[in-house]
């Protein structure tokens, strides 16, 4: 029988995949309204598609588990989370006083303070990459953030092969360690 | 082995039962070199995720910066930096054209082998996303592959302001899509919706003033399924000519039984992908999308009745057209009103 692809657990699970699709489905869907609904309120329309994108990326984190199962709709989810972290922003600046019906977009709090934890784990991981040195800071980031292979590696650092690469990739993993847990 | 090895492979789940055992053991026994071996695990997935966050990150700074591109008002950006894209496409598909005709008038039995192979290769991707459906299926955790080439196919208007259908397979993982009219203009075309399963992908050209032609569809899209040996056509476009073929439907189910598809006897060829398969009557039953790597009379297509379920999912509803105005023409007349609304879709992936 007919079986649309299309379902939003669908989409959902091709996002977290990091189909592009998918994501670009999503984010044609339902940008236009999260981005008039700040605008409105206040916010530019830099300030609205920043804050759209980390909803995006905030509902990208939740569709990493595998037992993740939303309970709304993606434009609900992505709209209130949208709100939530444009009154953390208008909070953080203190530009005025907000009005009651502000207050009350706190959904999904758990969400958002799970990502600024995330972003901030990110950042600390990225202080220590930088702060490891040469050849570390290189060989780690080619082959954890750029896909290289260690064949392709040994050839561009110079190591006669594989496995000498492999140990000096060891090697840095042991100096990103210390960085990265005793600082 | 030492301990990061240990750990690299524990995280990727490559370690064989034995070092499992051993490694179980270990931790249970020596709480010191658990805790030690636990941050080597935590300090993996964190630059795992890391890396996940980047790419994912990069490809909404992607879309952004398309979308952006699309609200400003002003279209009036020099050749050279905003439509370089579109011209490179031109003039490589002028050169590989130019070049292809030489080479085919030379070796004529030559390329007879090489479409072969290319042919099969085509029906490879379409298995390899099937697959792939499967293993999103079961492990969220699979990373799609990178495919660094260009790919074109064929497509039809389904309504006259600028959507039409194609495969799937032909714009899957696509950066972007050109779609070449009929007149060799070439458009930016964005994906609307898709279905996988039956490889259906709705398209529409972003120019909000772009109709296909001046007239409305002549053609109908068949509600239900033909019979077997209802007389067919197809009208290809892989590149820049629209090419006529014509056969019959030889099973009502496609491949492995697939009710939604077709099985017709009718030659196909890389970039016929999309292309309608029209009755005399002037309806259309399907679009091209495989054939059989073996024989290229044995061409399977996906029923309208697919096109019909995806158009039901679309934010803003088409009305797909039910009576054709083709009925008493003759079949030159029939493929001179269908043309203008053929398409070639070009698909533009990044390396």
């Amino acid at each position: 029988m007919y079986q649309a692809i299309q379902t939003e657990q669908q989409l959902l699970d091709a996002l977290a995949n990091s189909n592009r699709q998918a994501t670009e489905l999503i984010y044609r869907q339902h940008s236009k309204i999260v981005i008039a609904w700040i605008v409105q309120n206040g916010g530019d329309a830099v300030d609205a598609e920043d804050i759209f994108q980390e909803a995006m990326v905030i509902l990208f984190e939740k569709s990493q588990s595998a037992s993740f199962r939303l309970s709304c709709k993606i434009g609900t989810y992505l709209f209130a989370v949208s709100k939530h972290l444009w009154y953390k922003k208008w909070k953080r600046g203190q530009r005025t006083v907000l009005g009651d019906d502000f207050t009350q977009e706190k959904a999904y709090e758990d969400d958002i303070v799970g990502h600024e934890e995330r972003e901030l784990h990110f950042e600390q991981l990225d202080q220590a990459l930088d702060k490891i040195g040469e050849p570390c800071r290189t060989l780690l980031r080619a082959f954890y953030m750029q896909n290289k292979s260690m064949q392709d590696i040994a050839a561009q650092f110079g190591y006669t092969n594989a496995d000498n690469a492999k140990t000096q990739k060891y090697k840095c993993l042991n100096r990103l360690r210390k960085l990265f847990y005793e600082a | 082995m030492n301990i990061w090895e240990t750990a690299e492979k524990y995280h990727t789940g490559n370690l064989n039962s034995a070092e499992q055992e051993a490694l179980h053991k270990r931790i249970a026994s020596d709480p010191a070199f658990a805790a030690e071996f636990q941050e080597h695990i935590h300090l993996l997935q964190s630059l795992e995720n890391r890396a996940k966050h980047k790419q994912f990150r990069t490809i909404l700074t992607d879309i952004r910066k398309g979308q952006s591109g699309k609200q400003s008002t002003i279209r009036t950006i020099p050749l050279t930096t905003h439509y370089w894209r579109t011209a490179a496409v031109a003039a490589s598909i002028a050169i590989i054209t130019t070049l292809s005709t030489f080479w085919m008038i030379k070796h004529s039995d030559k390329q007879r082998v090489s479409q072969y192979r290319m042919l099969r290769k085509e029906m490879e991707s379409i298995r390899n996303s099937q697959n792939a459906l499967i293993s999103t299926v079961n492990d969220s955790k699979v990373s799609a592959p990178v495919v660094s080439a260009s790919f074109s196919g064929s497509g039809i208007a389904l309504a006259n302001n600028g959507y039409f259908v194609t495969n799937y397979h032909v714009v899957e993982g696509a950066d972007s899509v050109y779609m070449q009219s009929r007149s060799g203009s070439f458009y930016k075309a964005n994906l609307i919706a898709f279905d996988k399963r039956n490889d259906v992908a709705i398209l529409k050209v972003e120019d909000k003033k772009f109709n296909f032609s001046k007239t409305d569809l002549p053609y109908s899209f068949a509600p239900g399924k033909n019979k077997i040996g209802t007389g067919v056509f197809t009208l290809s476009f892989p590149d820049n000519e629209v090419i006529y073929n014509e056969g019959y439907i030889s099973t009502k189910n496609g491949y492995e039984g697939d009710s939604l598809q077709y099985l017709l006897n009718i030659p196909s060829n890389p970039g016929y992908s999309g292309a309608p398969v029209v009755t005399a009557a002037g309806s259309i039953i399907g679009i091209v999308s495989a054939n059989n790597n073996e024989n290229t009379l044995s061409t399977y297509a996906i029923s309208s009745a697919a096109i019909y379920e995806l158009t039901k999912t679309l934010p803003i509803q088409i009305k797909l057209p039910k009576t054709t105005q083709l009925k008493k023409l003759s079949r030159e007349q029939q493929i001179e009103k269908i043309e203008p609304f053929t398409c070639s879709v070009k698909v533009y992936k990044k390396s």
